[in-house]
């Protein structure tokens, strides 16, 4: 679609630039978004290395020995449910069996990143 | 989503297009060099443009490329000799009058009449050259043909311009000597000196206004030279890096389709004859035998296998963490022969990954609650194209409130869901796309996201919840009597 002089004089006004008479209808500043996604870029980009690094709730160094023991006592706690009474109010039953379950579900969370599968 | 090309396409600008013909000048080119380093999958040009100003507060300069390099350059930036922050470039696509792809600069300082300037533009074509002799048995050597315009076209007149053909290998087999160009030369047209050719000097060379310049004046250079190294094409690269908050590590995993783009072997592969030429450490220059790859620092437990699993030929020297965001020259070291020797022609697919402490790449923004990851685009190739690339970023299950800033502006983005291990509702999965990637496309993609602490509590509560179920099913098993006879 051909632009007549006017338009590129319209054009140039809408984006607040100078329109020369004997310029080229290219030259026109950028326009604003372009310069604004560029400094978004580099002001994440110096964000990003000036806050402190990723630090997890629980050292990942600690994650074997952690799977370790809260595995042996799930199982520890799996072997006393098998051994408790039946009983008309299950309140022991189900207490031992939320608490083994519990700290089974962060074992073997743990376990899979001691073992490199990292969820 | 935001976006670091440097290119942008405007819209206000397609309606100017045919306006560009009948235009009056503001800048004159008082000289343009272009130096073209030649390669093997990827080509270097360096175009320098000593611009002089010919009316006061003159600060936006047009850049034309011809049609069959605009749609070869891959990689385009520009800026004022001597700085080194790269210029705002606006692509404005086909010029139909002209048939040249258009693109404008803006300097930082508009320049007064008389003012002069240094502009370099430099820009990486892919797919730019081709094997020439198309086919090469196993002990002969590899040849390339690059292909380009004699003339370097300016919507502004140019007083002198030349072109410098450089090529990496000495051996230049030949090369266009131009006929018809006296209109802008008295000297000899070409010159070779050792591996380099140059084209010029042409003088008063017009703005092309339009399409008759192309077809009436410009011409076609061809130059074949030995190249010395195998041409290596990604054909297509599939990187898929996990965020892992429990586990603290961010897994980068490549799926590579590797292509030999060299001439293609003629005959059979001779096991004798490769052997003999590592023997005697004459290997062809088109067998790609094996490869060094510059990995990230603080990485371990790289893993490389293809379709018939583990490829156990490789060493890594890992290199020690270095901190977040630094713009550290430390690498890893990756040495790796493919499972066989890749001739011209033949492909081999892999997978290359490695695990890194997340505490490298990630950090906490206290103020806004956030977790800032940056994850790097590619691991380079040398020399290679990447032509088709899947870039996928694995958040954290439960992660919001995503927002991702890759380099360049990718050609699809998506965010979809994905389900891995211990997952129960799935994890957010940002997956950009691109094409043509070259060596001068490094960068990091940043991610934003928010992970509140209960999030962190899915994983432990599924298996618990899974466990709980298992227990249920022993307290109702303890309460049913399935004995036959009482």
């Amino acid at each position: 679609m051909a632009a007549e002089f006017d338009d590129v004089c319209l054009c140039a006004r809408r984006l607040h630039a100078p329109c020369h008479a004997s310029s080229s209808p290219l030259l026109l500043p950028l326009p604003r978004t372009t310069v604004s996604v560029m400094a978004s870029y580099e002001s994440i980009a110096a964000l990003h290395k000036n806050i402190p690094a990723f630090s997890p709730y629980i050292p990942v160094a600690v994650l074997p020995y952690l799977a370790f023991i809260l595995l042996s006592v799930t199982f520890g706690l799996t072997f006393y449910f098998s051994t408790i009474p039946k009983s008309t109010f299950p309140v022991h039953e189900v207490s031992v069996a939320s608490l083994a379950s519990i700290l089974g579900g962060f074992g073997v969370v743990a376990l899979f990143c001691s073992v490199g599968v990292y969820v | 989503m935001a976006g670091h090309w440097g290119i942008q396409f405007s819209f206000v600008a397609l309606i100017l297009f045919v306006k560009l013909v009948s235009a009056e000048h503001s800048f004159e080119n008082t000289a343009i060099v272009r130096t073209v380093d030649l390669g093997g999958s990827l080509v270097h040009v360096t175009t320098t443009y000593a611009v002089k100003a010919l009316e006061d507060d003159s600060s936006i300069y047009t850049i034309a490329l011809g049609e069959d390099e605009a749609k070869k350059t891959s990689w385009m930036q520009a800026k004022v000799k001597g700085q080194t922050v790269p210029l705002q470039l606006e692509k404005f696509g086909l010029s139909p009058n002209t048939g040249a792809f258009l693109y404008a600069v803006e300097f930082p300082k508009a320049l007064k009449a008389n003012g002069t300037a240094n502009l370099v533009v430099e820009t990486v074509q892919t797919h730019a050259t081709y094997p020439w002799p198309k086919t090469a048995a196993q002990n002969e050597g590899q040849s390339l043909k690059y292909e380009a315009d004699l003339f370097i076209l300016s919507p502004y007149p140019t007083l002198v311009q030349r072109t410098k053909i450089k090529s990496q290998f000495p051996k230049i087999h030949s090369y266009t000597t131009p006929e018809g160009v006296d209109a802008f030369t008295l000297e000899s047209p070409v010159t070779k000196s050792g591996a380099t050719l140059t084209y010029g000097p042409y003088n008063n060379i017009p703005a092309f206004t339009n399409k008759d310049f192309t077809k009436s004046q410009q011409k076609r250079i061809a130059v074949q030279y030995e190249y010395g190294n195998p041409i290596l094409e990604i054909t297509r690269l599939e990187r898929a890096a996990e965020i892992s908050h429990w586990g603290a590590n961010l897994n980068i995993q490549d799926n590579v389709w590797l292509h030999n783009a060299g001439p293609e072997l003629k005959g059979h592969f001779s096991r004798l004859e490769y052997q003999s030429q590592g023997y005697f450490r004459r290997v062809a220059p088109h067998t790609l035998s094996s490869l060094s790859l510059h990995l990230p620092a603080g990485i371990h437990d790289v893993y490389f296998y293809d379709l018939n699993g583990n490829v156990s030929t490789s060493h890594i020297r890992y290199a020690p963490s270095v901190p977040k965001g630094s713009s550290s020259n430390h690498f890893s070291l990756f040495e790796f022969r493919p499972r066989y020797p890749v001739m011209g022609g033949w492909n081999y697919s892999f997978t290359l990954g490695w695990d890194a402490p997340l505490a490298d790449y990630a950090g906490w923004d206290k103020e806004s609650g956030k977790y800032i990851v940056g994850i790097p685009l590619q691991t380079l190739y040398p020399g290679a194209v990447v032509d088709e690339a899947e870039v996928k970023i694995i958040l954290p299950e439960g992660a919001s409130d995503i927002k991702f800033y890759p380099p360049f502006p990718a050609i699809e983005n998506t965010i979809s869901n994905y389900i891995t291990y211990l997952d129960t509702t799935g994890r957010p999965e940002i997956t950009l796309q691109y094409q043509q990637l070259t060596d001068r496309h490094v960068g990091v993609i940043y991610v934003e996201y928010r992970v509140p602490f209960s999030a962190h509590l899915k994983k432990p509560l599924a298996v618990a919840t899974a466990l709980i179920a298992l227990f249920a099913l022993a307290f109702t098993w303890k309460r049913v009597d399935t004995r036959i006879q009482k």
